[in-house]
């Protein structure tokens, strides 16, 4: 039967090696990895079971086995599915709510731990078709000022502290996605969208779009450097220098950010 | 569910009357899915006068007031006409169902009428098609109302002809029935946008 | 019900529905019916036409994924003259947008709906033809019409529409997407919408009116419950979807800003989100219109080819009928990333897991009617199978997303891809393939040849699991969808055999199907000649010859039990055989009388 071919070629070496969940370089990624990985257990359980039954119904009660004259219709009998249904959702539906609110409630939507952390590091993102603008508010703290460090699609943010990113699109829906910090939110025009996380170790991390914007999507990319703190804190000094001396007042284009408090909302 | 029909037991009605039920299901249904859609119409509006700061958006101009109203007063006596043609024709009186039709068909065209010169009036006002939401709210659900109303006129002109060639039977007071449904549909649309955009 | 109330009954629904002479001219008889059965095939051969035209847009988008750069052999030369023969990146999402679009409203829907609706609804409760025949045959005409919408969208000058089949605007907007090719999309939804609409209107009001005496609601097949339920559901949501095309369509040819936002918004702009949440509103009903009609086909195949009564028929519809109307409350799901408020979020995320429990309750009474059943492998019975198979897997695989957490890593993945695929491509197909392979001996009065169906059936299930479990797999590994080139990202290099493989398996999965058309179309010709009840089931279809005349029924039946009536017992013993026909009347028995289970009756 065909399931078995399916789990035959499971084992088969090569082409199924990578595949295992993306590598996590942030805090709080393991929560989302957790109920992947649970769920996966119990999904490949529940399916196990469903091939067993069925193989076993096809080869024991075939056309020699002379059927049960049983339409379930009794209390008696249909308690079980209703049993068995309610106890798979007790169990699997219950396990991955109980996880998904935590997870939401206490980490996703958490910006006021996240902005409340010494050291944070505060990144607007204005896409656009096909390329992440980023700017940072340097030492003044305050967005679309002289020093403001702007780069495209290469942001570089520290280890060890939360970096929060208010997120908007000029033209199209874009999807902000950096998914080995477990992490993404879309870029909507007219709105300004939020996340945050906090690398947990020091690499280079891609930034890939994950919605659908235009002919160019596919090369939509940009990195995330995680730098050990001091040197993030010197790129990040000589770079607001470099901003300011090449500051124009006079390209209005350039001048894009808004009030991160406006739309911070720390409840 | 009465334990007859549940036995599969068709209740009592001659063979005609069961085929005019079931033309009759068929328009609810049919007039069911309008519904939905302009209430998806009316859903975009809520979201997109909720998503401004202020209504009607800095630089747009203020709707009128007046000409809305006379419409809708248009489709109440036009409502009113056809539902006592609709009478007239249970009771036979052939004359009375033709004056009807005829008042209904007269407010029908007054009330594109007046709506053609609400747009222009808006337009002149500087209310292009690309002016933001307002413009795209009032222009669209509008619009979309009145192709209904154009559809609605092309109901009666099938249905005028009709009865004063011929005589009030069964069927043709059906068919009559079916679209006075329509036309009410129609006028409680129009009480809903007057309501939503013209006065809130 | 005495004889009496019987009698009366079959008096007043024979004076509805009085037997017209069959027609007799090209145009009447092929053209223009009023009868179901034809239009019914004539929906069966749109949708079979245009899943070709989808699935061999599939095959060039795994063929760029297998060999990038390289010409598409046939098919290269011919559409894609300016590149060389290569898919590039604009071509490359014309042609994930176009399967799409393709795949579900006019491959899936006309034949799932469309044909098997329509043939099946009046057969199955005893009617003559559906409530409104000349609404019938105005709603195939009106889907034609939109499926030529469709090829001139392919036609226009910038391409077909680009904007992926969820047509999200700005992207879907003249701004981001100008050109005839995706308006003309956008009306072709339209279009096809307005025909769903009247084909729901019909199969509502014949389902509710013309139901044949004694054919009670709860004695319908599963087959015709799945057909109502959608119906409802077409009725309902495909307006909103209009509504949302409709102000899409404004904004493209009028310049209205509905949806538009962001630096091309003027005096206020529009909300793209608004267009999601119209979307998603008709969206995930949708999906549930596209599964309903194959979980009542599948359950009463599991039934007939067990030999066995389904298992809880109450309980089937009543979980049917759950989702029906959970099905609007979940959207949500689709929109996790828009930055929604977290309360919302939290309450799909829960309505979301909510609505697994009655897809469970049916599908473990799928798996009890088998049991201690005695199956017959016949080639209609391998595929609902195959359908239980699939749709287990691509179900369980629905938990991930539906809950907001988990789906921050998997949406815009493979993995969402596999688990549509699963359930909409896998679990939909096969279950239309079932019907085919059922059905075909009634609708053309020929049998298909059924070692061939064999081997389509191993070709299509294995094919369908190979290449959708591969995208499950690249899914979880993370690997974005709607990329031209996925090997740009440094993350999915490693992933780049697995992706080849599974081109691989795709191709193969296609050839398969070319031996189905082969034994579609040659049987119909040169197929054995079929009987009456080919299936030894009790149905009303089955009653009448293969193929029925066109007014179906010399005289409407009386119905006097179940659709699922077999291998009981007392039956057995007085008639020699392990089936009974709904409306036959056996000897001792009380005419029209409603028995129990425990009675021995469904």
């Amino acid at each position: 039967m065909h399931s078995l071919t399916f789990l035959a070629l499971c084992v088969l070496p090569n082409p199924f090696e990578p595949v295992k969940l993306m590598r996590d370089a942030s805090e709080s990624g393991w929560k989302i990895d957790e109920m992947l990985e649970t769920t996966t257990i119990f999904v490949s359980i529940l399916f196990l079971m469903t091939v067993v039954w069925m193989m076993w119904s096809v080869v024991r009660h075939g056309p020699k086995h002379k059927a049960v004259y049983e339409d379930g219709a009794d209390f008696k009998s249909w308690r079980w599915t209703a049993l068995a249904a309610l106890l798979i959702f007790v169990v699997v539906d219950g396990d991955l709510l109980a996880h998904s609110t935590a997870f939401m409630f206490g980490t996703f939507f958490d910006f006021k731990g996240a902005e409340a952390k010494p050291g944070a590091v505060r990144i607007e993102i204005n896409a656009h078709q096909w390329a992440w603008n980023a700017r940072y508010a340097g030492p003044d703290g305050k967005f679309n000022t002289e020093d403001d460090i702007v780069v495209l699609n290469d942001i570089v943010v520290p280890v060890g502290a939360p970096v929060i990113f208010q997120v908007t699109s000029t033209d199209v829906i874009h999807g902000f996605n950096v998914p080995e910090m477990r992490m993404k939110v879309d870029a909507v025009p007219g709105t300004v969208t939020r996340m945050w996380f906090q690398p947990k170790e020091t690499g280079v991390f891609e930034i890939i779009c994950a919605q659908h914007c235009g002919a160019n999507h596919y090369k939509m990319r940009g990195t995330v450097t995680v730098l050990p703190r001091g040197e993030f804190d010197r790129w990040a000094a000589v770079t607001s220098l470099n901003a300011t001396r090449g500051f124009d007042p006079k390209d209005m284009e350039a001048h894009w950010g808004w009030d991160w408090a406006e739309h911070a909302r720390v409840e | 569910m009465n334990v007859a029909a549940a036995r599969g037991v068709i209740p009592y009605r001659p063979a005609a009357a069961r085929g005019e039920d079931t033309a009759w299901l068929g328009m609810a249904i049919f007039l069911g899915s309008w519904a939905m859609m302009f209430a998806s119409l009316f859903f975009a509006y809520g979201v997109l006068r909720l998503r401004q700061p202020v209504w009607p958006p800095q630089g747009t101009p203020q709707l009128p007031e007046l000409l809305p109203l006379v419409n809708t007063l248009v489709l109440a006596a036009n409502s009113f006409a056809l539902q006592r043609a609709l009478v007239a024709a249970r009771g036979g009186e052939k004359a009375r169902v033709v004056s009807g039709l005829v008042q209904a068909t007269v407010l029908g065209i007054l009330f594109v009428g007046l709506q053609v010169v609400l747009w222009t009036s808006l337009f002149r006002s500087g209310l292009a098609f690309e002016d933001g939401s307002l413009a795209a709210v009032v222009y669209g659900l509008t619009g979309f109302h009145a192709l209904h109303v154009l559809v609605g006129l092309l109901g009666l002109a099938l249905l005028l002809p009709a009865v004063l060639r011929g005589t009030l039977n069964a069927a043709r007071n059906n068919r009559l029935r079916l679209w006075v449904m329509y036309w009410h549909f129609v006028g409680v649309v129009w009480l809903a946008m007057y309501l939503l955009i013209f006065v809130v | 019900m005495t004889a009496q109330e019987a009698a009366f009954n079959r008096q007043t629904i024979e004076a509805l529905q009085p037997i017209h002479s069959p027609p007799t001219t090209f145009w009447s008889k092929y053209m223009w019916s009023l009868d179901h059965k034809v239009i019914a095939k004539q929906y069966l051969w749109a949708g079979l036409l245009f899943l070709l035209i989808g699935g061999t847009l599939a095959m060039m988008i795994r063929w760029q994924w297998a060999f990038p750069g390289r010409p598409v052999p046939l098919l290269g030369p011919i559409f894609l003259r300016s590149s060389g023969g290569v898919v590039g990146p604009a071509v490359y999402m014309q042609l994930f947008t176009m399967h799409g679009l393709i795949m579900i409203f006019f491959a899936i829907t006309p034949i799932l709906i469309g044909a098997f609706g329509n043939f099946c609804i009046p057969l199955l409760i005893g009617a003559r033809d559906m409530a409104f025949p000349w609404l019938n045959a105005l709603s195939f005409w009106v889907f034609a019409f939109s499926q030529l919408l469709v090829i001139g969208s392919f036609l226009g000058d910038l391409g077909a529409a680009g904007a992926g089949w969820t047509t999200y605007p700005p992207l879907s907007t003249a701004i981001g997407t100008p050109g005839t090719g995706q308006t003309l999309m956008v009306a072709a939804i339209f279009t096809t919408g307005v025909a769903s609409i009247m084909g729901g209107i019909n199969y509502i009001t014949t389902v509710i009116r013309l139901r044949a005496p004694g054919m009670t609601y709860m004695r319908m097949p599963l087959t015709v419950w799945g057909q109502f339920l959608t119906a409802i559901l077409n009725v309902l949501f495909v307006p909103v979807l209009g509504s949302a095309a409709l102000l899409l369509l404004m904004d493209r040819v009028f310049g209205t800003q509905f949806f538009i936002a962001g630096a091309a918004a003027v005096k206020g702009g529009g909300d793209p989100i608004l267009f999601q949440h119209l979307f998603w509103i008709f969206g995930h009903p949708e999906v549930y219109i596209l599964i309903l009609p194959a979980w009542g086909i599948v359950a009463d195949l599991l039934a007939f080819f067990s030999r066995k009564p389904a298992n809880w028929y109450k309980g089937t519809v009543h979980a049917m009928s759950a989702v029906t109307i959970l099905s609007a409350v979940v959207y949500g799901h689709h929109m996790f990333q828009t930055g929604m408020n977290p309360l919302l979020g939290e309450g799909f995320t829960t309505l979301t897991l909510i609505i697994s429990v009655p897809a469970e309750v049916l599908f473990l009474n799928w798996l009890r009617t088998i049991y201690k059943g005695s199956i017959r492998l016949t080639v209609p019975m391998l595929f609902a199978l195959s359908m239980v198979f699939v749709f287990g897997l691509g179900g369980l695989t629905g938990l991930y997303l539906g809950a907001n957490a988990p789906d921050i890593y998997l949406h815009d993945t493979m993995f969402v891809v596999g688990h549509f695929h699963f359930t909409m491509a896998a679990a939909s197909f096969l279950a239309s393939l079932a019907g085919i392979y059922y059905w075909y001996p009634k609708m053309f009065g020929r049998n298909m040849n059924q070692t061939l169906g064999k081997i389509h059936f191993w070709f299509s299930s294995v094919g369908i699991t190979l290449v959708f479990g591969g995208q499950l797999l690249v899914g979880y590994a993370g690997q974005n969808r709607r990329l031209w080139n996925p090997f740009a990202y440094e993350v999915f290099k490693p992933l780049q055999p697995l992706n080849r493989w599974t081109s691989y398996f795709a191709f193969v999965l296609f050839t398969g199907q070319l031996i189905f058309v082969w034994n579609f179309i040659y049987s119909m010709a040169r197929g054995r000649k079929a009987e009456a009840n080919p299936w030894s089931v009790g149905t009303l279809e089955w009653s009448i010859p293969s193929p029925p005349p066109v007014h179906n029924f010399d005289a409407i039946p009386v119905v006097v039990r179940g659709p699922h009536e077999l291998s009981n017992p007392e039956l057995e013993k007085k008639l020699g055989r392990d089936w009974v026909g709904q409306a036959e009347v056996v000897a001792g028995e009380e005419p029209g009388a409603v028995r129990t289970a425990a009675q021995g009756a469904t």
